[in-house]
Formats: C-alpha cells, sequence, structure tokens
C-alpha cells in the first residue's frame, strides 16, 4: 500500500511540477528505479505491529502452560524405600529379657543358662517377618546366698536375694502366688520371670501378669526342668501358645483402620414358640469393658447388640435317642449361619475399612430343642459353640423350656437368666481369643509337660498382651510399608495423575508414625509401638484408597495436546507467518533504500 | 514437552525404579504365607440398558439367584443392574423377570437386593468397586470387603467387542483397564483366587492383558465369534436369556451346597455346537488343577469353623478368687493352708460357686419400699410416673376453679 501511496505521490509531485511552469526534474535523480530503490527510509510500524502480537504470543506460552499442568504433591519416595528395606532388614525389633530363678536347687547357674539358652535356640522357629533379640538371667537362690549369672547384667544382679522362698508355693492358691511374686518383682515391669521352685508335688502354672512358677518334686533332675522353662519362654512368652511363630493373616481380625466393631446378636429361631431377650448392658460393662479398654493399643473396638426374629439355621440335625436331643455335627458346621434369614450385618456405624465381629447367640426352636453340637469323637460340645476366622462366633443355647417342660410358662418376652448369660459371654470371650490366635482352654499341653494358665479378668493376660502388641506392630509395619511402595509405584507409573494434598500428608503422617513405632519397638514399649503401628497402617491405607486415585480420571499427554491444538496450531501459524512476512518486507524495503541512498551519495 | 518437565528428577527416576527392582526381587524371595480361603464374594454387573436387552438382566438375575441359593449372602454379593427390566412400563408381567418362556422361576420374586441401579452402573463405579477406592460416604454395602482369603466371583454381562465391553450404550471397559484394576488387587492383596466370567460377543478378547497370578477366565466366545441368545419367548417379546449363562445355569440347577463338582467338569460342559460359539478359558495364571477345585469354592459359601473347646473362665475366677481370699484371710499367714476342695483351674463346671458370686453382684438394685411416701418419692425420682403426677395436678386444678368462681360470684 504504501508503494503505490508512495508512488502517487511522487506522480502527484511530479503532476504538480508538471502543472507549474516549469517542469524542474532535478538532475540529481536520473535513475530513479522505483522497483530497486526507495527514497525514504522504511517505516517500522508493521514490524512493531507484528512483532508485538508475536511476542505476546510467547508472552502468554508460559501462563498456559502453568495452566495445564497437573498438580502432584511431592511424595518422600526415598523415605518410603528406605523404609521398606528398613524393615525387611533390620528383623531383630522387639528385645525380650528373661529372668530365671532357681530356688533350692544347688547348681551353677552359668551351666544352667547355657542348657536354657542352647534349649531356646532349638526351638525358635525361623520368622522372615520379625524375631526378636532375648536376653536371659538366671539367679541360683540358696537361701543363705544367691548366685547369679551373667555376672555382669543389671537384671540377674537387681534381685533380692531370699525374698522367694519355697514356702510360697506350698499353697495351692496360684491366684496368691500370683501376687507374691507381682510383690518381689513389681518393679521391673518387662521381665519374663520363671521360677522354679523345688517342693512337694508338681505343678506348672504361669500368671496373669509376666510370671511364671514351677514346682519340682524331688528326685527330679535340673536339665528336664530347664527344657521346660526354655518350652515355656519360647512357645508362651514369645509365641503366645501358637504353634508356629509366624503370624497367619486369619487369625489378624483388626481392621485396615484399626478398628473392630463386634457385632453381638440374639437369634430367635421361631419366636412362635418362645421368645428371648438379654440384658446386654450390665454384661457389657463388666465383662466387655475391662477387655476392650485392655486391647485399647492393638484395636480400637466399639460394640452393638441387637435382638433378631424369625432366624432359622440352614443345616440340619437329627434326634439321637440316647442323648435325648438333637444332634449337630462338625460337618455341619460350615452351613449353619443361614445368610438369607440371619441379616447381621446392619451397622451403619462401622467405617468402610472397620471389620466387623458377628457373635450370635442362637435361640432354637420348639421342634429342634435341645440342640447339642457332637464332636468327631463322639463327646458333646461343653460349650456349643463354634467360630469362623475373620467372621466371628456362634453359640447355641437352648432355653429352659426344653431342658426341663414342666416348671417353664412361657411369657410373651423371657429375659435370659444372669448365670446362663455370663456363662455364654464367657464362651464369646474364649472365641473372641480364638480369633485373635489364642487358645481358649486354660492349659497349654507342650512337649515336656503341661502349663496352667491362670484366666485374667480382661479376658487376655498381660504375657498375652505383649505378644499381641509385638505381632501386630510386626504385621501393620510390613503392611505399612508394601501399602506405601504400592502407593510409590503406582503414583511414578502414572506421571500425569493429579496428586493431592491429601495424600502427600497422609503420606508424610504415616511414614512419622511408622518410625515411632520402630524406635518405641526397640526400646521394648510394646503398646506404645503397636498404637502408632496401627496408626501408621491406616494412614498408608488412607493414602493407598484415596477416591481421587483413579486412572480413568487422569489426562494423557495425547488428550491435552487433542484439546489445545485445534485452536492454537493455526492461530499460531497465521502469526508466525505474519511476522515472518513483514520482516522479510522490511528487509527488503531497507536493501532499496540504502542502494538510493547510495546512488545518491555517488551522485552528489 | 514432556522431557521438559521431567528433566529435573529424571537421575531420580532412573535410581528409583533400580532400588524399586532390587526391593521388589528381595520382597518376593521371602516366603509369603498362603492365607486360608475364608469367604467368597460374588460382583456380577450387568452393563446394558434397554428393553431390547432384557436377557442380560435375566442372565445376571439368575446367576445371582444360583450364587445365593448356594450360599452366598447378600451382604457378600455386589449386584450392579444396568436398568430396571422387572418395573418396565414395556413388562406385561410387572415386578417378574424371567430366563425361561416355561415362566417357572421368576428371578425377581423376593429377596433381591440390587447396590447399583441404573445409572450408577459406569465403568467408574466398576473400577472403584474392583480396587476399592470410594469416597468416605459410600454405605458398606457397596463396596467390596474382601480380603486376603477371598475368591471372588466377577460376571460381565452386556455388549462387548475386541477388546472392549460397552456400559450404558456410551462409555466402555477396556481389556487394560480391566487388566490394570486386576492388577492392582492383587498387589493389595484383595483376593486369594479370582474367577472371571464374561458373556458378551468376542468375550474371550476381554481378559488378553491379564498377568495378575490367582486369575482364572473363562469367556463365551472368542475373537471374530458373536454369542447368541438362547430362546425369545413369544408372551414377554424379547429373548430372555443368553446361550452360555443358559447352559451355566442347567448345570446348576443340578447342584446343592453340598456337592463338590469341580470346575473341569463346568468348563467341559460347554458343548461349542450348542453355544454356537467355543467358551474359551485362560488358566495360564491360575496354578491349581481344575479337576480338584470343587465349584463351591467360587460359587457357594464356605466358612472355615473352628470348634470353641472351653469357655474362658474368667468371671468364675474372680468369684473364686474372692471367696478363696476370704477363706485365706481367716488363717494367719504362716500355716500351711488345707487344699481347697473345689479345683478352679480345670474345666469343671462350677456352678457351686457361681451363684454366691452372682449374690454379690446383683445386690442393691431393689431396696424393698417401706412407706408408701418413698415409693412416691423413688418413683418420681425415676422420671415413671410424671405423666400420672401431672393429670393428678391437673384434676386437683379443678375443684380449686370452682371454689373460686364461687367466692367471686
Amino acid at each position: 500500500m504504501a508503494e503505490i501511496s508512495e508512488a502517487n505521490d511522487s506522480d502527484s509531485s511530479e503532476l504538480q511540477d508538471n502543472g507549474s511552469e516549469a517542469p524542474q526534474r532535478p538532475e540529481s535523480e536520473p535513475d530513479f528505479d522505483p522497483k530497486l530503490m526507495r527514497k525514504t527510509k522504511p517505516g517500522l510500524k508493521r514490524l512493531v505491529l507484528t512483532f508485538s502480537v508475536l511476542f505476546s504470543f510467547l508472552l502468554g506460552f508460559p501462563f498456559l502452560w502453568k495452566s495445564v499442568e497437573i498438580y502432584r504433591s511431592p511424595l518422600p519416595f526415598r523415605e518410603i524405600d528406605s523404609l521398606s528395606t528398613q524393615l525387611r532388614s533390620d528383623n531383630l525389633l522387639f528385645p525380650l529379657h528373661f529372668h530365671a530363678l532357681f530356688v533350692g536347687f544347688d547348681h551353677d547357674p552359668d551351666h544352667l543358662r547355657r542348657s536354657i539358652l542352647l534349649e531356646i535356640t532349638k526351638l525358635t522357629s525361623q520368622n522372615p517377618k520379625c524375631s526378636n533379640s532375648y536376653t536371659l538371667s538366671v539367679n541360683v537362690d540358696l537361701g543363705s546366698h544367691c548366685l547369679h549369672s551373667p555376672v555382669s547384667s543389671p537384671h540377674s544382679s537387681s534381685y533380692p536375694c531370699g525374698s522367694v522362698t519355697a514356702t510360697d508355693f506350698v499353697q495351692n492358691d496360684d491366684v496368691a502366688v500370683d501376687e507374691r511374686l507381682v510383690s518381689v518383682f513389681g518393679g521391673k515391669t518387662k521381665e519374663y520371670i520363671v521360677a522354679v521352685v523345688k517342693g512337694g508335688s508338681e505343678r506348672a502354672v504361669v500368671g496373669k501378669h509376666r510370671h511364671a512358677w514351677m514346682v519340682v518334686g524331688g528326685g527330679r533332675k535340673v536339665e528336664v526342668a530347664a527344657v521346660k522353662v526354655a518350652e515355656l519362654l519360647v512357645k508362651l512368652f514369645i509365641n503366645g501358645g501358637r504353634e508356629e511363630g509366624s503370624i497367619r493373616n486369619e487369625f489378624m481380625p483388626v481392621g485396615a483402620d484399626g478398628k473392630i466393631v463386634l457385632s453381638f446378636n440374639l437369634l430367635n429361631a421361631d419366636p412362635l414358640d418362645w421368645v428371648y431377650d438379654w440384658d446386654f448392658e450390665k454384661i457389657d460393662d463388666t465383662l466387655l469393658a475391662p477387655m476392650i479398654e485392655a486391647l485399647g493399643p492393638v484395636a480400637n473396638i466399639s460394640v452393638e447388640s441387637q435382638v433378631l426374629y424369625h432366624t432359622p439355621k440352614a443345616s440340619f440335625s437329627f434326634w439321637n435317642q440316647k442323648l435325648e436331643s438333637y444332634v449337630f455335627s462338625t460337618k455341619d458346621l460350615p452351613f449353619f449361619v443361614n445368610s438369607n434369614e440371619w441379616h447381621l450385618d446392619t451397622s451403619i456405624a462401622a467405617g468402610g475399612r472397620s471389620n466387623i465381629l458377628q457373635f450370635a447367640v442362637y435361640v432354637p426352636s420348639a421342634k429342634e430343642c435341645p440342640l447339642l453340637l457332637q464332636l468327631p469323637n463322639g463327646e458333646i460340645s461343653k460349650t456349643n459353640g463354634f467360630i469362623s476366622p475373620m467372621w466371628g462366633g456362634v453359640i447355641v443355647w437352648n432355653p429352659q423350656g426344653c431342658l426341663n417342660d414342666s416348671e417353664f410358662e412361657p411369657s410373651a418376652k423371657n429375659i435370659i437368666p444372669i448365670q446362663d448369660l455370663e456363662n455364654m459371654f464367657e464362651v464369646f470371650i474364649g472365641q473372641f481369643r480364638q480369633l485373635f490366635g489364642f487358645k481358649s482352654v486354660n492349659v497349654y499341653a507342650g512337649a515336656s509337660g503341661d502349663w496352667n494358665l491362670l484366666p485374667s479378668e480382661r479376658g487376655f493376660t498381660e504375657w498375652e498382651l505383649d505378644v499381641l502388641s509385638r505381632q501386630h506392630t510386626c504385621f501393620n509395619l510390613h503392611s505399612c510399608a508394601t501399602t506405601l511402595v504400592s502407593l510409590s509405584r503406582l503414583v511414578q507409573s502414572l506421571p500425569r495423575m493429579i496428586i493431592m494434598d491429601d495424600i502427600g500428608k497422609q503420606v508424610k503422617f504415616s511414614l512419622e508414625a511408622a518410625k515411632l513405632a520402630l524406635s518405641n519397638a526397640s526400646s521394648g514399649a510394646y503398646e506404645s509401638s503397636a498404637a502408632a503401628s496401627s496408626q501408621a497402617r491406616s494412614l498408608a491405607e488412607d493414602a493407598f484408597f484415596h477416591p481421587s486415585i483413579m486412572s480413568v480420571s487422569y489426562y494423557s499427554f495425547e488428550h491435552c495436546f487433542a484439546v489445545y491444538s485445534p485452536f492454537f496450531l493455526p492461530v499460531s501459524m497465521h502469526v508466525v507467518l505474519a511476522a515472518l512476512r513483514e520482516l522479510r518486507r522490511y528487509k527488503q524495503e531497507k536493501a532499496k533504500y540504502l542502494v538510493w541512498k547510495a546512488k545518491a551519495n555517488t551522485s552528489s | 514437552m514432556e522431557t521438559f518437565n521431567n528433566s529435573k528428577p529424571i537421575l531420580l527416576f532412573l535410581l528409583l525404579p533400580c532400588l524399586l527392582l532390587y526391593s521388589l526381587i528381595a520382597f518376593n524371595s521371602s516366603s509369603v504365607e498362603a492365607a486360608m480361603h475364608t469367604n467368597n464374594w460374588a460382583v456380577l454387573v450387568c452393563t446394558s440398558r434397554f428393553w431390547f436387552n432384557y436377557r442380560h438382566m435375566a442372565n445376571t438375575l439368575s446367576l445371582y439367584r444360583t450364587v445365593k441359593r448356594l450360599g452366598i449372602p447378600d451382604e457378600r454379593i455386589i449386584l450392579m443392574l444396568a436398568d430396571d427390566m422387572a418395573c418396565n412400563t414395556r413388562n406385561k408381567y410387572p415386578a417378574q423377570v424371567f430366563n425361561n418362556e416355561n415362566h417357572r422361576l421368576n428371578l425377581y420374586g423376593d429377596n433381591v437386593e440390587v447396590d447399583y441401579r441404573g445409572y450408577e452402573v459406569t465403568v467408574e463405579n466398576f473400577l472403584r468397586v474392583l480396587t476399592g477406592r470410594h469416597e468416605t460416604a459410600v454405605p458398606r454395602s457397596k463396596r467390596l470387603l474382601s480380603d486376603e482369603g477371598s475368591h471372588i466371583l466377577l460376571y460381565m454381562t452386556g455388549h462387548g467387542g475386541d477388546e472392549f465391553l460397552k456400559f450404558q450404550d456410551s462409555e466402555e471397559l477396556q481389556s487394560h483397564d480391566l487388566a490394570d484394576a486386576v492388577k492392582q488387587m492383587k498387589e493389595k492383596h484383595r483376593f486369594k483366587e479370582l474367577l472371571i466370567m464374561v458373556d458378551t460377543c468376542q468375550a474371550a478378547t476381554l481378559f488378553n492383558q491379564l498377568q495378575s497370578p490367582g486369575v482364572l477366565a473363562i469367556g463365551s466366545s472368542m475373537k471374530g465369534e458373536n454369542s447368541y441368545s438362547h430362546h425369545l419367548d413369544s408372551d414377554v417379546g424379547v429373548s430372555v436369556v443368553d446361550r452360555f449363562t443358559y447352559y451355566t445355569l442347567a448345570f446348576f440347577e443340578r447342584l446343592n451346597i453340598y456337592d463338590n463338582a469341580s470346575l473341569s467338569s463346568l468348563f467341559s460342559s460347554y458343548n461349542p455346537s450348542l453355544l454356537m460359539s467355543t467358551a474359551y478359558y485362560r488358566k495360564d495364571p491360575y496354578k491349581r488343577n481344575l479337576e480338584e477345585v470343587p465349584v463351591t469354592n467360587f460359587f457357594g459359601s464356605v466358612m472355615e469353623t473352628i470348634h470353641t473347646d472351653a469357655a474362658y473362665k474368667a468371671l468364675s475366677r474372680i468369684n473364686s478368687g474372692r471367696f478363696e481370699a476370704q477363706t485365706s484371710l481367716d488363717q494367719s499367714v504362716h500355716h500351711i493352708e488345707r487344699r481347697m476342695p473345689m479345683k478352679v483351674n480345670d474345666q469343671e463346671e462350677t456352678h457351686n460357686i457361681i451363684p454366691e458370686g452372682n449374690k454379690q453382684l446383683l445386690q442393691g438394685e431393689e431396696g424393698a419400699s417401706k412407706c408408701p411416701w418413698s415409693t412416691f418419692c423413688n418413683k418420681f425420682r425415676k422420671g415413671e410416673n410424671v405423666d400420672i403426677l401431672v393429670n393428678y395436678g391437673l384434676v386437683a386444678m379443678i375443684p380449686l376453679l370452682v371454689i373460686l368462681t364461687w367466692l367471686v360470684q
């Protein structure tokens, strides 16, 4: 355009000149060729315009990039890997201190100690996941003086000589003996103490706290006693009475968020025959509350109860004339729970990741009453109950109307008598222990003899709680580590997935809790390490199961490209081309001007 | 652009996979104990909408009924139905769904619990069910709460094609999505064994990309083949069941919960000429021999049960302890006490001791009320007879009112 206007200008100036009297064409412009020269300097306006548009595009590009950036909260991948390798390599997590006290034996404590340690190493299984480091100290109390081994250990040398005598054990009151031992050794809390006493009748008892004692008759070899002591230490104090030391997953009923809901159900099979109710609150306060409190570090337990009607069972039973009752066998147990009619899972309070354990009391109908469970060896079960791991337990309770028809008057609602209810709940506590992997009987039959286990009012003795804390700490830490490793692998495999801040925070807190649990475990504080490990596991699970980690809802790079390119590609092409064209034109005009200038200089 | 994004931590990403690989190898080498089989779950998905896809709904409901009959409870079944056929306005038999033209069996009869219905059946919800990543408000009945001892049966039916399954006529589930979800489930130990049954066209392609161990998959047809419906019900007006599901149900109608027919007998019962397609199954990720696996491992209910040997005598322990403590206090400490008549450590019933203990427990609730004023006070305090008190008060006000009006007049 400018060329034409300039041409017009020059033409018009020429015309004007022609219009005037004398066409004074200056001789200083002999060879003016508009195609190759120009008189004026080319303007910069057009160049500035196009380049400013291009520049604004370039300036806006980083803002566009930022706006489509995927927000990923930074996860501490290195710490996750270091936790996982630490757990795998560093096996010696829990320190245990054993103390054996021999009263009335004249033996060398070093020799005794060595023989016990030898037996212990024979019995200790190779548990790849978590193992324990133990120290053993032995005291021999001869009444007048004491010998101890190892000499330098603070545990053995701090035992007050002569405080435990054989007369303490002569009485057959185990509870009193237990209390006596507590009063002697009460100061040292985390030590496991076995007292071997020479006395009259043979007896082997494990107390409610962390003490056990053995009365060995005269003439018995002390080496046999040492074997039995070693078995006690390994099988009971370390493993809790289970056959193998490793953790079986079906005996870990704690949910992923560290909570268990105990749901107690009273099932009236046929309410037309009789309807039973129970006074649950009283039992809850007396029997269940101490147990729930004792298990506080391991799991956060809540209790619910309900009464259901019209709940027949799904298996069959047969009339047994000899026993005068209906009998069902252990083969029918897997089919006993009638899930169609037993609507047990009605808990609204339980969260998505808690575990619910159902405890059902089945009251049979008049057609099937009394109902007894027959074991494979022909005996009748004393408890009439069974458990299913990770699900719960069932007890069959025969109402009085069955047992003696004459004195029973059916009323609209009968309450289960209080002693039957207490018996039932004792069976429930036994079943609850079974669900955690312990035995419900009070006797441990070992290879070298039996041990009587004193029951505790809280359902679990202190040494059993220690075993639970240790095993749950181990399980929770490993579960937490594998979850975090899976999460980090998943996050790294999807580089364009949004990771929200919540997840980053949960991972951070989970790692902190895991570190706390590890440090507590190595110092021997079992309960706090169990609580910290349960928190670590629940946070790791929350992070892994965060609802925003869904592979279908993240945008791949192709998607982003396909969304933005239909607009930006054509526009940017035009802008860039225009800028280039203007630049080329400016250069040409400039060259033309320079040529004219050179000509003008040479001619002048 | 991606290299630009990842340029800084690229070294880290190179190092980390090596570390992860090492840790993965090390972890796998340590023995992981196989969990015990504790429960069975079923996830039954029907993905088609519209009246002419009646047979897909009937397929899913027939399998639901079978699985319930063989023992899996509602709380362990996730039933996803994409449309409602029973109450559809085109249904001549309202609230009834049949899978056979003889109308012998009403599949929608009673006790049907549908967890995801209608438009809730989407690919996202399906994958959320499988992987377990729900919002916190989702109720337990809509979650797959399986653990490492669970066997899961996953049945999907609808319209499908080469490596995809169509959901709701608007989106697709691709085979790599399914394989990814199963892989994540396996990593998080959400199942012990998984059986996938797919009844769509070209069903076998849907599980082409599965690699996780412990997964067994069977599809009604191979790539390039269609799956056909079995027969048309001229009364209802649409086809009511697919061939693959029809023959599966025929197999299960012969079973009850006590049977132990094996999976290989189920798989060999499919006749390609009757199905008009080849039922193809993949068992390379599944390490067990199919002859030894009973069908009730997936289709029925299994409860591992352990008998409870004894009660935990905690309470009788308290009472007997008290009893013995009282007697021991009577005597001086250094005397040798005589042997107690009851041995409380073994499992004999301690009925003698319990009633005395109970007396100690149950005291003091009902005091004998001596004078009526105290009973009245007691009742008032308990708040049981507040209504009666109010009524007394109102009744007492009437004569007062009468007297006052008489005085005023």
